[in-house]
């Protein structure tokens, strides 16, 4: 009989536990712990976001694995969990994003645009007949000249981080870069964190083509994705100083 | 999602049809609003005028052409308020369109989404002309109130169109540099200026390149034919 009721947690909408508990939100981010490790790096100079994309085969064409998205001309936003999930998401955040233009004609603002993603996923953990949404979501922008950095979860809650990482070996990456994160960081040093963090949970070295970089600067305020090449040439650096440790 | 509807933006609504009526005293452009074709770039020209009436001018300092895309600005002819929501609108398209594909749109379909708007319900009375460069070389439109999307090497709307047209007739040829380009939408502009009464205070050129777009006024027109 325990067992019955157990169940009845546990399946369908998503409604509490006795104990206090949704277990959808919660199998939810267990989702998101399956996909590839995305990172995110605030410096002062601007944020920095990192995704790792390996694929399960070599004939896969690298690019249609989609982890990082262009959302408006200074946001870019990293995703970890259901792709498909996450795409939902990001399309939100786009409309949403231009709306705010077509109203206000000023470019949405991250925290804002961020609350309006997470009030989004929160209705998905309140409604019958849907569940809610596999994928976590980094969300970096650059608003009155200042960089921000937001993460999404499942649940709908949205909180704001230094450097932060979603996705596998989230906790591994997270200690990595609690050690190594400061305030002083210029952006090129926090492109190396982050790709510095994705590499902690790797045996073999990172390669540029299995990884996604952008990075929106604070002082244009432009989203841009980083060539192959760019992120060649920072993997070199990090090589350099782990060589040096 | 809206997708389904191109006559519509994806992003908002187009205005009421009732709210263009001419009985409303809205502010006007009348203008003189020009695009020119290079070699390689599109230049567009416009006066600095609004009236209201075509009796009052009820601004000196109006700039008529905003950027609507990376490489594509758009002028505003006719009823003021519904250029500058149709500007918002194509805007946030092309906005998004970039965004979703991660390459700008075309100025073909640029001007196709411009065309569809005008034609699925008013956006008020406008005459616009776009403007701009892509991977298949400059382009300039004159789009008509009902959503006629015209092409052509250099293209002129606005009440002082045919004083515009007489100058750019005799000085148009293929091939210009940008600079000649600059010139002779400029002198287009000043002669319109001088026997069109709802045209004046001046002129803004809109400079489209492979580099983005450029936009200053000058009250002086000789200002620009001088260092043209």
């Amino acid at each position: 009989m325990q067992g019955q009721q157990q169940q009845a947690y546990d399946r369908g909408i998503t409604i509490f536990s006795p104990d206090g508990r949704l277990y959808q939100v919660e199998y939810a981010r267990e989702a998101v712990k399956r996909g590839t490790p995305s990172v995110g790096v605030r410096t002062e100079e601007g944020v920095v976001l990192a995704v790792d994309k390996r694929s399960r085969s070599q004939l896969m064409e690298a690019d249609s694995i989609e982890k990082l998205h262009k959302v408006a001309d200074h946001v870019g936003i990293a995703s970890a969990g259901h792709v498909a999930d996450a795409r939902r998401l990001i399309d939100f955040a786009r409309r949403r994003a231009q709306l705010e233009e077509l109203r206000y004609e000023e470019p949405v603002d991250t925290e804002v645009l961020t609350k309006a993603v997470t009030d989004n996923i929160q209705q998905y953990t309140q409604m019958g007949g849907v569940r809610p949404f596999g994928a976590a979501l980094l969300i970096g922008g650059v608003s009155n000249g200042e960089p921000r950095l937001f993460e999404t979860d499942p649940s709908g809650t949205p909180n704001e981080w230094k450097a932060v990482a979603i996705g596998a070996d989230r906790s591994e990456i997270q200690d990595y870069l609690e050690e190594h994160w400061g305030p002083d960081l210029t952006l090129e040093a926090g492109i190396e964190l982050a790709l510095g963090a994705l590499a902690t949970t790797r045996d073999e070295a990172l390669e540029a083509e299995e990884l996604a970089m952008g990075a929106v600067e604070a002082e244009t305020a432009i989203y841009s994705r980083l060539g192959e090449s760019e992120i060649n040439a920072h993997l070199e650096e990090v090589d350099l100083e782990e060589d040096e440790e | 999602m809206n997708i389904s509807d191109p006559y519509e933006p994806e992003i908002g609504t187009v205005p009421e049809e009732t709210a263009g009526s001419d009985e409303v005293q809205s502010a006007k452009t009348g203008t003189t609003s020009i695009g020119v074709t290079t070699a390689e770039t599109v230049v567009i020209a416009t006066d600095r005028r609004a009236s209201l009436g075509g009796r009052v001018v009820s601004n000196k300092n109006v700039t008529k052409v905003e950027q609507v895309h990376d490489r594509a600005a758009l002028t505003m002819v006719g009823s003021v308020g519904g250029a500058q929501s149709f500007i918002r609108s194509i805007r946030s398209e092309a906005k998004l369109y970039e965004a979703r594909r991660g390459k700008p749109m075309s100025i073909d379909a640029l001007g196709t989404v411009a065309s569809n708007f005008l034609r699925g319900g008013p956006f008020f009375m406008i005459n616009p002309v776009l403007g701009g460069v892509d991977e298949t070389g400059s382009h300039v439109y004159s789009i008509d109130p009902m959503g006629g999307l015209s092409e052509d090497d250099y293209v002129v709307t606005g009440s002082g169109m045919q004083f515009a047209l007489g100058v750019l007739e005799q000085e148009y040829e293929d091939d210009l540099t940008h600079e000649d380009g600059i010139e002779i939408a400029t002198r287009a502009v000043e002669s319109a200026t001088e026997r069109d009464t709802a045209s004046g205070n001046g002129v803004t050129i809109a400079e489209v390149t492979e580099d983005g777009v450029d936009i200053h006024s000058h009250e002086d027109i000789d200002d620009v034919l001088e260092s043209a």
